[in-house]
């Protein structure tokens, strides 16, 4: 990924290598959030605001502290730590100054600490050694894919809640073959970067 | 009310066996069961970080201001998944190469931190040991069957350490669909879908 | 490994350091409760639950939004604390449960055949739906699919029917369903909704003026279930045994079945199963909301304060009636005779209203010994004034004065008063031959309270005719078969009395019936020299009835900010908010309206328990959108109804006259079961405008 463009990142981020259907990443927000269109949307734009944020933080931890003091192998403790204390003040931020952007947006934060889609993703970056830049742009591709993808399933979602579903497959079950089945649309993108 | 020690052990075997009652963790479970080795390798490590995060947590259950406890308890679980990933470096290097990702994310997973919040925090060590082997085991036997069927669908054959061999024959024609990613989903739907038709 | 311990301290303590400021710097008051609730989830922050995040679910639970047993991960016992932090059982007072309010179901013909696709959504697109009710159930069961907890299903009337038990009010239904029949609500959501132009209800219902669920309760006493009823009518009226014994029932002149039938008798049945739960030995229990800690003062004792005391307790307030006289009961105490309505029956009704928490101070007189300011700083956060209209209108004519001669209210109340002990050593003064001025219930109630006290003579005297007098038909009757004369189109002009000051005659003038005036009656005119007198030696003038206001001079407050109308009533902008020219103090029952009935008045502390709601949680008091109030709505007025086969109404059982007039004991009885049941199945069981027919 390192030698690609920038444009190039972000189409491969959203739509080719997509976080939650081709990584796995993220999956249980992607079935908690992902029954009202409402609180889909509120989702997918704090994950973008985050990880684009952890992203930037994580690199520079990495590349500043954790490279010079070889100290490579606290990369997951000290990234989690990082994520979630940003998490956590970004929350504090919010609620106090713009109380608005909070009620649409902030109340998504608590979940984001413990979305594997984030630390995940910042992991990825580091793991395919993008310079700055292009890792910024990398979180940005994988927050827009992670939203893309929660927003067209909470709207096939919300048709579902209307269909006859046989009582076993009820709820969780016909939401995990749906998200098969978007997985296998988003598949379709395979190799066009 | 009170349960006993075996009670908590054997509740993680199907009672409230994870993913499927209790619908956490999902993104490993998809991820890595390709085969059931895999899912084995998986799961064993979650549950190395089950047990151990589960008996520190409740051996400093008195001492972490409740305040914080989720800070600490993350820190805890972190640093035994470092220990899982360095030891995974050290004498599993094929698997932790196909693990990759998803070993480092064992510290997001839901079902630890919730293990530990809901239950190591406010239960005895050894009740808590059962408690997280129980949890631990029911993930690998979850992570292993779907690993085992996408396997042997996906591949048509079944290898396992080693020995196995094609299971349905070569003429059989199998369905890379399903080792693939959108079958990960369809398949975790449809053995939900069955195990609810058992209810 | 010092580089690595060093680090991760360092990090460590630069985050708590961090967040530490932060928490200080932008701290933002959020209620404690939030804190402790997420203490017991499993604060894995899956999402699991639906809401985003563990403290995002905490704060749904601690606003009554989301059940104790929301969290995914955690176990019982962390719900059963959770419950216990809210001082709720899990799934009791103040679960949020879904309520079906179509009762018409397959009942409802047809506008257009469908063929279609089997999904309400989808029919609704067609124009409304293909049955004739506009707002009615669809009957294709979208709820019901929708219900991921199998707690719906499609009763074989064809509408959905809840399972209370497997409800978990997550609003799946609400959200499906497109002509709004589903409803999530919580207890006091539903003690708070008044009729509305687009609710599916019955004209009955629609005319009470408590708004209790008619059909529903008479239903209920149909399979038997007599503590449903009780309860039904309870979430309306909390004085079903007063009101099963004195109400003119105004639900039965706009019964569907007295169209072309004998009107259904709806009070009786409700009186049956009033009795019912009072001979049963034990007392139904009432659910509450958990307390909010507000403090509101209710003065006065009536039915309305009673009423609106109920109501704000059983929303989680704490109340505390303060009442002018000893007993609570207002003018159903001490306006209305022990043989309607006896004080034993009233007072095990008003101690179960009492027993709910409410704190009653007797003898406490607003403007004499404590005023609206003085609540205030006692910490109340509203006030409620439910005064009554004490006041007796008079004559104005000569000689009312004089010795025997009295007014309606105050004769009552003395009476009621000795009665009970409270009052005057002697008996109060009975004459022999007694004239009570007035067509209305207390001019009867005090020839009929005269009768029971040995005067020989006891008439009526009222300017217009029988047809107009205001007073209950069964009243008048029940007056004339205890031998009330009546004399009818007689203006009193003057009071006669003798040296000492006793008055002995009174002199009136014959009227005749001229043009309709304003309220639609023929105006009595007088026919010139005319004049004529009738013996007396007692005179009871009962013509109505005002709020006696002189505590609003008490007090600087009130005589500056307080409006009064014309007719002594509390100014309230809106007939339903009832919320006073003072934004604190809010009225209701007669000191709102003028003299009313008891119905009347509890349906106004019903509507000022709302408004004191929604004003001390903090919300804009209004009336709500589309309120009904004193309207029907006019789909539901028939002309004519097909399908009735004639069966005659059940009557009153009465004591015989020459028994009942020898005392106090109560005249009017109470119907069987058997009979409940044979008129509870002459109930058409209306909705909006279907109903279940005799004959197909």
């Amino acid at each position: 990924m390192s030698e690609m463009g920038y444009f190039q990142i972000i189409i491969s981020c959203i739509f080719v290598n997509n976080i939650l259907l081709a990584k796995f990443l993220g999956n249980c927000p992607f079935l908690g959030t992902s029954r009202k269109m409402e609180t889909a949307v509120g989702m997918a734009m704090a994950v973008v605001f985050v990880l684009v944020l952890a992203g930037a933080i994580t690199w520079i931890i990495y590349h500043y502290f954790l490279v010079p003091f070889d100290l490579v192998y606290l990369r997951t403790i000290a990234f989690i730590l990082v994520i979630a204390a940003l998490v956590q003040f970004v929350e504090l931020f919010l609620k106090k100054s713009i109380p608005v952007l909070y009620a649409g947006l902030g109340i998504f934060l608590p979940l984001i600490t413990t979305n594997c889609a984030v630390l995940g993703a910042c992991v990825i970056n580091i793991d395919e050694e993008l310079s700055f830049m292009k890792s910024l742009f990398a979180s940005f591709g994988f927050a827009v894919g992670f939203g893309l993808a929660l927003i067209l399933f909470a709207g096939v979602r919300e048709r579902i809640t209307l269909a006859r579903v046989p009582k076993p497959l009820q709820d969780t079950s016909i939401g995990l073959v749906t998200a098969g089945l978007i997985a296998l649309a988003f598949f379709s993108f395979n190799g066009m970067v | 009310m009170a349960k006993t020690i075996a009670q908590e052990f054997t509740k993680g075997l199907w009672k409230e066996i994870p993913p499927f009652r209790l619908v956490l963790g999902l993104c490993p479970v998809l991820g890595v069961t390709t085969t059931m080795e895999n899912g084995i390798g998986m799961g064993l490590a979650t549950t190395f970080v089950l047990i151990c995060s589960n008996i520190l947590i409740s051996a400093l259950r008195k001492i972490i201001p409740p305040k914080v406890r989720i800070a600490c308890f993350i820190i805890i679980i972190a640093t035994f998944v470092i220990v899982v990933e360095l030891v995974m470096q050290a004498y599993a290097y094929p698997l932790f190469l196909t693990l990759g990702l998803f070993i480092p994310l064992i510290v997001v997973n839901c079902i630890v931190l919730g293990r530990a919040e809901a239950f190591a925090s406010r239960n005895g060590i050894v009740r808590s040991i059962a408690d997280g082997l129980g949890m631990g085991i029911g993930f690998t036997l979850s992570l292993a069957a779907l690993g085992g069927i996408r396997e042997v669908l996906g591949t048509g054959s079944f290898y396992l350490y080693g020995h196995g061999g094609l299971v349905f024959g070569p003429s059989f024609e199998p369905f890379t669909f399903v080792i693939q990613a959108p079958g990960a989903f369809v398949c975790l739907g449809l053995m939900l879908c069955i195990m609810n038709l058992f209810e | 490994m010092y580089t690595a311990l060093f680090f991760m301290l360092g990090l460590g303590f630069l985050c708590g350091a961090m967040l530490s400021i932060a928490s200080k710097v932008f701290y933002v008051y959020e209620d404690p409760r939030i804190a402790e609730v997420e203490g017991f989830m499993a604060a894995g922050n899956c999402g699991g639950c639906g809401y985003t995040g563990c403290s995002a679910a905490a704060a749904a639970v601690v606003a009554g939004k989301a059940p104790p047993r929301v969290c995914v991960a955690a176990d019982a016992e962390a719900a059963a604390n959770i419950a216990a932090i809210m001082g709720v059982d899990p799934g009791t007072a103040e679960a949020i449960l879904s309520y079906n309010t179509c009762t018409g179901g397959n009942r409802a013909a047809d506008k257009y055949f469908y063929t279609s696709i089997n999904s309400c959504q989808a029919l609704a697109t067609i124009y409304g739906g293909k049955r004739e009710c506009e707002v009615g159930c669809l009957g294709f069961g979208d709820c019901v699919s929708a219900c991921i907890f199998n707690a719906l299903k499609l009763g074989p009337e064809g509408y959905p029917v809840v399972d209370d038990i497997k409800c978990v009010g997550c609003g799946a239904c609400e959200r499906v369903c497109p002509k709004d029949i589903m409803e999530i609500k919580t207890m006091s959501q539903r003690l708070l909704h008044l009729n509305q132009f687009d609710d599916r209800i019955a004209p009955c219902q629609q005319t009470c003026p408590a708004e209790i669920d008619i059909p529903k309760y008479i239903s209920q006493i149909k399979k038997g279930d007599y503590e449903g009823a009780v309860n039904t009518i309870r979430e309306r009226n909390p004085l079903l045994l007063s009101c099963g014994r004195v109400c003119p029932h105004p639900c039965e002149d706009k019964c569907r079945r007295g169209i072309e039938d004998e009107a259904v008798s709806i009070n009786q049945m409700k009186r049956f199963v009033a009795d019912y739960e009072m001979n049963s030995g034990r007392r139904f229990p009432i659910p509450c909301a958990p307390s909010t800690g507000k403090k509101v003062a209710v003065v006065g004792g009536g039915p309305a304060g009673l009423s609106c005391a109920y109501f704000l307790r059983r929303l989680g307030h704490d109340v505390t009636i303060l009442d002018a006289v000893p007993m609570l009961g207002g003018m159903i105490r001490y306006g209305i005779p022990e043989y309607r309505l006896p004080k034993e029956v009233l007072a095990w009704e008003i101690q179960g209203i009492l027993d709910l928490g409410i704190e009653h101070k007797p003898n406490l007189m607003l403007g004499r010994d404590f005023d609206v300011e003085s609540l205030m700083k006692d910490g109340y956060d509203a006030v409620f004034l439910g005064i009554g209209a004490w006041k007796d209108f008079n004559l104005g004519v000569e000689g009312e004065n004089l010795k025997g001669c009295y007014t309606g209210i105050d004769f009552l109340t003395n009476f009621a008063l000795w009665q009970q002990g409270d009052g005057a050593e002697e008996q109060p003064f009975v004459g022999q031959k007694c004239v009570v001025i007035g067509g209305g219930n207390t001019a009867i109630d005090c020839v009929r309270t005269l009768v029971r006290l040995g005067s020989k003579e006891v008439s009526i005297v009222y300017r217009r005719t029988l047809k107009e007098m205001p007073a209950n038909m069964v009243e008048i009757e029940a007056a004339e078969h205890e031998g009330i004369q009546f004399t009818f189109l007689a203006a009193p002009t003057r009071v006669i009395g003798d040296e000492e000051g006793n008055a002995t005659r009174l002199e009136y003038l014959k009227m005749e019936l001229g043009e309709p005036d304003a309220s639609g009656r023929r105006r009595p005119v007088p026919i010139e020299g005319s004049e004529s007198t009738i013996d007396i030696d007692m005179l009871i003038t009962a013509i109505g009835q005002g709020p006696d206001v002189f505590f609003k001079d008490e007090s600087k407050l009130l005589a500056e900010d307080l409006n009064v109308t014309r007719w002594n009533t509390i100014d309230s902008a809106d007939p339903v908010a009832l919320q006073s020219s003072i934004p604190y103090i809010f009225t209701g029952g007669d000191s709102a309206t003028g003299a009313a009935l008891v119905v009347s008045a509890i349906g106004g502390g019903r509507r000022a328990a709302r408004s004191i709601h929604m004003y001390i949680t903090g919300e804009e008091v209004t009336p709500p959108a589309k309120t009904l109030f004193t309207d029907n709505i006019p789909v539901s007025i028939f002309e004519s109804v097909e399908g009735i086969e004639k069966s005659a109404r059940t009557k009153m059982p009465e004591l015989p006259v020459d028994e009942r007039i020898k005392s106090f004991d109560e005249a009017d009885l109470v119907i069987t079961e058997e009979e409940a049941l044979y008129e509870s199945n002459r109930c058409l069981q209306c909705c909006l405008i279907c109903y279940n027919k005799d004959v197909a």
